[in-house]
């Protein structure tokens, strides 16, 4: 069994671990894309928030390619794929009582999203 | 999975309570809990999101009452007997052990 070598603790904890992975694939969107977050409600792990689903949204950064957790979780592979920054209006979150002010960004990966019509 | 932890939204869990000068564990046993995390995921038995998606399948009503490292510890002990490292036999026992330990002691 392997173990953890008491050399290596102190640089694990202070660095931790970049999830970050090159992948050649193509990112499907670019920033100022309009992008709906799928509807979808998988039994196993997932970084897509349940409030977030079906809503329409805009990409404002491509943070590159990442490690997909949804599939580390379950020993399906890493699958790397691209993670963009995207800007949900509170209103389309919340509806019309929230601040036309505010906003979240929530970083969602390529395999959540579609293109908005 | 639509669990208990995806709590954006949700509402009625009062107001958060920030503790002025918070440390870092707030019991020794804590402290066990995050050493045992890295033993095991350097023992190979877990990644990083087979821990949490262990977490995230804890039944709602346990998630709710129970703290931070007590999920950790539920996803440990449920990934160790998963890989075969000890079995729930061997853990009952074993907690059955210090229970009555614990119980001829003094506190």
């Amino acid at each position: 069994m392997p173990a953890l070598p008491l050399e290596m603790v102190a640089p694990l904890l202070a660095t931790g671990a970049s999830t970050r992975m090159p992948n050649t694939e193509p990112a499907r969107f670019k920033p100022g894309d309009a992008v709906i977050a799928r509807n979808i409600h998988p039994v196993n792990h997932t970084r897509l928030p349940r409030y977030v689903r079906g809503k329409r949204g805009t990409v404002r950064a491509d943070n590159g390619t990442f490690s997909f957790n949804d599939t580390v979780a379950h020993g399906l592979g890493h699958q790397p794929q691209h993670v963009y920054s995207v800007r949900f209006s509170a209103q389309e979150l919340w509806g019309p009582d929230a601040s036309p002010l505010d906003s979240v960004y929530i970083d969602l990966f390529d395999r959540y999203l579609d293109p908005a019509p | 999975m639509n669990g208990v932890h995806d709590m954006g939204g949700l509402q009625g869990f009062g107001p958060i309570d920030r503790e002025a000068q918070e440390p870092v564990f707030h019991t020794d046993w804590e402290k066990r809990v995050f050493a045992l995390f890295f033993g095991g995921f350097a023992g190979g038995f877990y990644n990083i999101d087979m821990f949490r998606a262990e977490i995230e399948r804890m039944p709602g009503h346990e998630y709710l009452r129970s703290s931070y490292y007590e999920h950790w510890l539920h996803a440990i002990e449920a990934l160790l007997i998963q890989g075969g490292a000890v079995t729930h036999a061997e853990l009952q026992a074993r907690i059955a052990e210090l229970q009555a330990a614990g119980r001829k002691e003094p506190h």
